[in-house]
Parts: structure tokens; C-alpha cells; sequence
């Protein structure tokens, strides 16, 4: 348990870091690392299946997208961020997390649930047996994704506007 | 379970409004973007927890790793066009996107 | 074989990018069209006997075996499904000639099956997550398709749409969670069961909360349409068509309306909020759009404020009043569409969207000036084109419910509404020629001949508004009107 929350913080402290961080490289750096406590952090909820791909997908493939993009537009010139958003930043995020603790203490026996009902079955099952139309989802979404992405990289020879 | 439930979504909210804290600051495009991812991350966490206060652990993974993979194709798409504003524009600020107004 | 909704659209676009290896126009342009077609002919022919002993619910099966595809098809659904394939041929239709260049048509067409296929799978669905799912494969075919030209304006607007966008679908999924902790599932069935079962009022209220942001932004209902205005005129035409005409009424009116009353149930407390929404999208959006010199925007911003009647027609949550929203949906989708396709006439023709540049292009683009006609009077709600008797309904239904002072508000916003479109046709097509104009011409075949089937129907389902109530609103109606109270 008190790893899991010292993940959880890592996570939370990595993912600020991403946000805040003047270089964009180290910006996609800590946005990594934030991935990784995140598949770490399912690894340990029992969920092995989300950890694996949050790790290989969303700190391995989208950061590698990331890195991509910050290349393909280096040649660009920095962006003066304002010094404001960053020093206003402590101010808001703890103003935030008290805002957020309040409400989460509030809300301890307000949220009624039903007890949950056991679960049988390998995840291969649910995915592929329970959950089939999520997986046509996804096919429909990564090929809607591909389209676009061709779409918006298309030779202009076409192109007599 | 309740107060479980409560801890990791007590995380999962405090990652939201790092995201939305980005949404609202920065200028620079790709931060903006980081923002947005910052976001997904507080939500697939949240979907998580909530499976594994249930105990429907199976269900909670299925769903995060649809949303994972609805993620990337965002993602593709919106670095797709990131990197066409950039050759309109010349430059990664969003101060430069003001061509529409009202 | 309802399935077909959402293969059919995603098999042609899969094959579509080496058919247009082949065939750069030509087969495109068949196999787009001709999978509307087929779409729209099943929803208006097969569809109805399909429900007709009640809802339909279908569990596919692999070679025996049940596979996890439940599919369910209802009077609201078939409904929309049919809205759909109609508004999505029509737009295919005007895109044979439209699109030619732009280039690429192999890819738009891909990328817009995969936006009808995104928007039937989403009205098939019975589960709360796959509506997320779908929409979402809905709205990254749109991000591409408004910036489809990759000129800076459309890219701006793409970016922007996406980025709020995605705030709204985190929104979505957020509430989606904590449904799925206090119930433990996420299809319709477990969820309106387990709320049913507890009593929750500040959950529900926290999960209505953030369903009425991320479905109100899709449906950019104000205060969360600010990309709308952006996006739809920055789109080519018969995006900016399929985009005002359907997907904002898929993703955002349906979806929520399906949520709402399907696993919360309408309460008082949620239709006052609906109404009051819809109210103020209505007069917002209305006197915004009279400021506009670019006609697209205009007739954006006159997209959010239709779609407020019908929230707050749905809203009012009586029989009469949701058959009301319902009809306005119909009559906006096939008016609005024909109104951008126009615009997309006249953009071409003339190579601007500012009104202030154009006059008079009634004497050399007749068949276009008469379309926007009709279809401007029947937004307006003149007697006998249907919008009319989709607002009176509405309006109806208000004073029946005795909320009057929204009934008044929905009057006078329509006096605003055939004010500033009278304003588009007085500035756009009828006065003097603008001397520049001299030598254009009329719209091509098929944009030409796209805008006459909407005009006809704008007409028809005005004149045959008691027949085109009973036999596709009604059962529409029916359902929703089950799904009230708790």
C-alpha cells in the first residue's frame, strides 16, 4: 500500500513535470516515466494485461509519436512560455489537491455501490468473448486513425486549388 | 472498498487538473497536446481503480485497453496536424492560431 | 444483419485506399455512394418490420458460437439510423462533383464511411463504454475531414475542435467510471438497474453533471460550443454538412438523450436543466449568428441554436414535446445540410463566404438560390415546410406543459431565425449582380441534384408531416417516453 502511494505520487509529480518542463524533449521524457509508474502501478491492482500495454503503448509508442513530432518541428523556434504559469503552478496544484482531498473525504459514504459480483474467466475471454464489439471499436477507431493520418500527410500533386 | 476506491481517484482527479492546469497556461502546441495526455492518463487510472475495488479486474482491463489503443489514434491524429499547422505557421505557439474569431 | 450498419462502412473503407489505386474518381465515388445507398434503402424498407414486435436486441454468433456483439435496434434508433443514411448519401452525392479538387477522394471517402460507421455503431450499442468507443471513431474521422484541405484555417479549427474534443470524451469516460462503481457494469441494462437499486442522488447528480459537459460540448449547446463556430465553416462543404446535419445530433443529442433516459431517467429537476439549456442555446446562438458577414458561420451558429430546440423539445419530456425535438432533428438535419452544401455551391462558383462580396447570384445559380430557399423557410418554421410543424409541436408542448415564458422565447427566437436568414438569401442571391459574378455558372450535376432531393424532402416532410410523425417519430417517441421518470 505505501508503495503503491508513492507510485501513485511519483506519477502525479512526473506527469507536472511533463507539463511544466521548458525543454520538449524532457517534457516526453517525463511523460515516459509518469507511463511507466502508471503500468507499474496496474501491475500491482492485478491488472497485468493494462500494465503491458501502458507501457509498451503509451510509454513506448506515443513517446516515440512524441519525439517524432518534436523533431519534425525543431526547426521552428522556441515558445516563450509565461514565467507565470510556471511559478503560479505550486500555488494552484496545492490549492487543488486540498480541494480534491476535501471532496474525496466528503464523499466516503455518500457514493453508494452495489457489491461487486465475482468475475470468472481468463481476460482473454472478456476481451475477446465478452467485450467482441469493443474490439470492432477498435479496429474502426485505428482505422479511422490511419485514414487520417494519411489524409493529413498526402503528396500535394493532386492538389490544383 | 470504499476508501480504496476513493485514494486512487483522489490520484486520478489530481491528474485531471494537471492536465486542465496545461490546457489553460501553455502556448506552446505539443504542451498542450502533453496536457490532454495528462488527462487520459488521470482517466484510464480512475477506470482502473474502479474495477479493482470491484473486483471486476478483467472488465476494468478490457476497457483501459480499448481506451488505450482510442488514445494512440488521437494522439497520431493530433501530431498529424500539429505537424501541418507548424508548416503554415512556422512556429509550435498557439498565439499564432488566431485567424478565427467570433 | 443490423450489424451491416457498421460493416458494411468499415469493409468498403478498408478496400477503398487500393480500389483508389485503380480507380481515382470513379470507384470512390460508386462504392461511397452506393454503400449510403444500400444503408438508407435497408433503414426505410427492412427497418421497420425489424421492430416491429418491440425492441430488438441481437447477439451475433460466430459458426454457433455467441460472440460479444449485443446489438440493439428500437424505434429511437431506426430513427436515427435512417436520419443518418439519407443526410450521408445526400452529402456523398454533392461530394462526387465537390470534391474533385481537393484530391484524395479515395481517402475522403474512407475517412467518411468511417464517420457513418462510428455513428451507426453508436446508435446500435447498449452499453455505455462502446457509445464513448464509437463516438470516438466518429470524432477522429471528423479531425481529419475538417482539416482536409490543410489550408491554415481548416487546420486551426481541426485543432481546436480536437482539443475540446478530447477534454469532452475524457469527461464522458470520467462519469462512465463511476457508474461502473457504483454498479458494478457498464451496459445499459446493469447500470439503470443498479441506480434503480440504490438511491444516489449526489453520484447521479456529480455523473449527470459531467454527461450534460461532455455530450452538451459534442452537441455545442452553450456554454460548450466555442469550436463549433470555428469548425463548420472551415470544413469543406459537405463536411461542414455531415458535421452540423448529423454529428452533433449522433454523438451529442442522441447519446445524451439515449443516456438520459435510458439509465437515469428524465426527472424533473434534469428537464428543467435540458429546457433551460436548449433555451439559452436558442437566443444565444441566434443573436450571434445575426452579426456574421461569412455566410458558413452564420449558418453555424444557427446549427447551435436548432439543436437548442431540440434539447428542449426532448426536454419538456411529454410525448408531444419530445416528438416535437425529434421531428426538428429530421427537419434541421435535412435542411441544414442542404443550407452548407449550398454554401459549398456558392463557394465554388465564387471562391468567397462573405455576403458582403456576393449578390444577386439567383440570376445565374437559380436551382441554388431556390433550394437555400427552401430550406431557409423551412428552418425559419413557415408554414407548410416542416420545420414549422416540428416547432409548433415544440411550441405546443411548452404551453401544455404551462411554460409559457419558454414558449414565448422559442417564438421570438424564430422571428430572429427567419430574420437573419432572410438576410443570407437577400444578400446572397437576390438583389443586383454583383458584377464580378457575371460569369459564373450553376452547380454541377450531382451537387445540383443533391440539394433538389433535400429541398423535396424539406417539402415533403412538411406537407406529409402527420404520415412522416406516425410512421418514424412516433416509435422514436414511444420509446423515450418510456424511459421517464425513476
Amino acid at each position: 500500500m505505501v508503495l503503491n502511494i508513492a507510485l501513485l505520487t511519483g506519477l502525479v509529480l512526473f506527469s507536472a513535470l511533463a507539463v511544466l518542463a521548458r525543454d520538449l524533449i524532457k517534457s516526453a521524457i517525463s511523460l515516459a516515466v509518469s507511463s511507466l509508474l502508471l503500468g507499474i502501478v496496474f501491475f500491482r491492482m492485478n491488472a497485468p494485461f493494462a500494465g503491458v500495454f501502458e507501457i509498451s503503448v503509451v510509454a513506448g509508442l506515443i513517446t516515440v509519436l512524441f519525439i517524432l513530432t518534436i523533431a519534425l518541428t525543431k526547426s521552428e523556434g522556441e515558445v516563450g512560455e509565461s514565467k507565470a504559469a510556471l511559478w503560479a503552478f505550486p500555488i494552484f496544484f496545492v490549492v487543488f489537491i486540498v480541494i480534491d482531498a476535501l471532496v474525496m473525504k466528503g464523499l466516503m459514504n455518500k457514493v453508494p455501490a452495489l457489491p461487486g459480483a465475482a468475475e470468472s474467466g481468463a481476460f482473454g475471454d472478456v476481451l475477446w468473448k465478452q467485450r467482441t464489439f469493443d474490439l470492432i471499436g477498435q479496429l474502426a477507431v485505428i482505422l479511422a486513425g490511419v485514414f487520417a493520418v494519411l489524409a493529413l500527410f498526402r503528396k500535394r500533386d493532386n492538389d490544383n486549388e | 472498498m470504499n476508501s480504496t476506491w476513493l485514494l486512487y481517484m483522489f490520484f486520478a482527479v489530481g491528474l485531471i487538473g494537471i492536465g486542465i492546469y496545461a490546457l489553460l497556461t501553455m502556448k506552446n502546441l505539443i504542451k498542450l497536446f502533453i496536457g490532454i495526455e495528462v488527462i487520459g492518463k488521470g482517466v484510464s487510472l480512475a477506470l482502473l481503480a474502479t474495477g479493482f475495488a470491484k473486483g471486476n479486474i478483467l472488465l476494468a482491463q478490457s476497457l483501459v485497453v480499448t481506451f488505450i489503443v482510442v488514445e494512440v489514434c488521437m494522439v497520431a491524429t493530433a501530431l498529424a496536424l500539429i505537424i501541418n499547422i507548424t508548416k503554415h505557421t512556422k512556429s509550435l505557439d498557439v498565439r499564432k492560431l488566431t485567424k478565427l474569431r467570433g | 444483419m443490423i450489424f451491416l450498419y457498421v460493416g458494411l462502412p468499415l469493409i468498403v473503407a478498408a478496400i477503398l485506399p487500393l480500389v483508389g489505386r485503380l480507380s481515382k474518381k470513379f470507384l470512390p465515388d460508386i462504392l461511397g455512394n452506393g454503400v449510403f445507398l444500400f444503408l438508407f434503402a435497408y433503414a426505410v424498407t427492412g427497418g421497420r418490420s425489424l421492430i416491429g414486435a418491440g425492441p430488438l436486441t441481437r447477439t451475433l454468433n460466430w459458426f454457433g458460437e455467441p460472440l460479444g456483439i449485443q446489438l440493439a435496434l428500437d424505434g429511437f434508433s431506426l430513427f436515427m439510423l435512417a436520419t443518418v443514411a439519407l443526410i450521408s448519401l445526400c452529402v456523398g452525392l454533392f461530394s462526387i462533383d465537390y470534391m474533385e479538387h481537393y484530391g484524395a477522394k479515395a481517402n475522403y471517402y474512407s475517412l467518411l464511411l468511417m464517420m457513418v460507421a462510428g455513428m451507426n455503431g453508436l446508435l446500435l450499442v447498449t452499453d455505455l463504454f462502446q457509445i464513448y468507443l464509437f463516438l470516438e471513431v466518429a470524432a477522429v474521422a471528423s479531425y481529419a475531414l475538417v482539416a482536409f484541405g490543410r489550408e491554415h484555417e481548416e487546420l486551426e479549427a481541426a485543432f481546436k475542435y480536437l482539443m475540446l474534443s478530447a477534454v469532452a470524451s475524457a469527461a464522458i469516460l470520467l462519469a462512465v467510471a463511476v457508474l461502473f462503481g457504483m454498479t458494478g457494469g457498464v451496459s445499459f441494462a446493469v447500470v439503470s438497474a443498479g441506480l434503480r437499486a440504490l438511491d444516489a442522488k449526489a453520484a447521479v447528480g456529480l455523473v449527470t453533471a459531467l454527461f450534460l459537459f461532455g455530450f452538451g460540448l459534442k452537441a455545442a449547446l452553450i456554454p460548450f460550443h466555442a469550436w463549433l463556430p470555428d469548425a463548420h465553416p472551415s470544413a469543406p462543404a459537405p463536411i461542414s454538412a455531415i458535421l452540423s446535419g448529423l454529428l452533433i445530433k449522433v454523438s451529442g443529442v442522441y447519446a445524451m438523450t439515449r443516456v438520459f433516459f435510458g439509465v437515469f431517467g428524465l426527472t424533473p429537476a434534469l428537464s428543467q436543466v435540458l429546457m433551460w439549456m436548449g433555451a439559452v442555446s436558442i437566443v444565444v446562438a441566434a443573436l450571434l449568428a445575426l452579426g456574421q458577414k461569412d455566410m458558413k458561420r452564420m449558418l453555424a451558429y444557427s446549427s447551435i441554436s436548432q439543436v437548442g430546440y431540440v434539447v428542449l423539445g426532448i426536454g419538456i419530456g411529454t410525448p408531444l414535446g419530445i416528438a416535437g425535438g425529434l421531428f426538428h432533428l429530421l427537419n434541421h438535419a435535412v435542411a441544414k445540410s442542404l443550407l452548407f452544401l449550398n454554401s459549398g455551391s456558392v463557394q465554388q462558383a465564387t471562391g468567397t463566404r462573405n455576403l458582403d462580396e456576393m449578390g444577386g447570384l439567383a440570376k445565374r445559380m437559380p436551382v441554388t438560390a431556390t433550394t437555400n430557399l427552401v430550406g431557409s423557410l423551412s428552418i425559419a418554421g413557415i408554414p407548410p415546410l416542416g420545420g414549422f410543424w416540428s416547432k409548433l409541436l415544440i411550441i405546443m408542448a411548452l404551453l401544455q406543459s404551462r411554460q409559457g415564458l419558454l414558449a414565448v422565447v422559442a417564438v421570438l427566437a424564430s422571428v430572429l431565425t427567419l430574420w437573419y436568414y432572410l438576410i443570407i438569401q437577400r444578400r446572397a442571391f437576390f438583389g443586383k449582380l454583383n458584377e464580378r459574378w457575371a460569369g459564373i455558372k450553376e452547380a454541377p450535376f450531382w451537387m445540383a441534384a443533391a440539394t433538389i432531393v433535400l429541398a423535396v424532402l424539406c417539402l415533403a416532410f412538411g406537407v406529409l408531416f402527420s404520415s412522416v410523425i406516425s410512421t418514424w417519430i412516433q416509435p422514436a417517441a414511444d420509446v423515450l417516453a418510456k424511459g421517464m421518470g425513476m
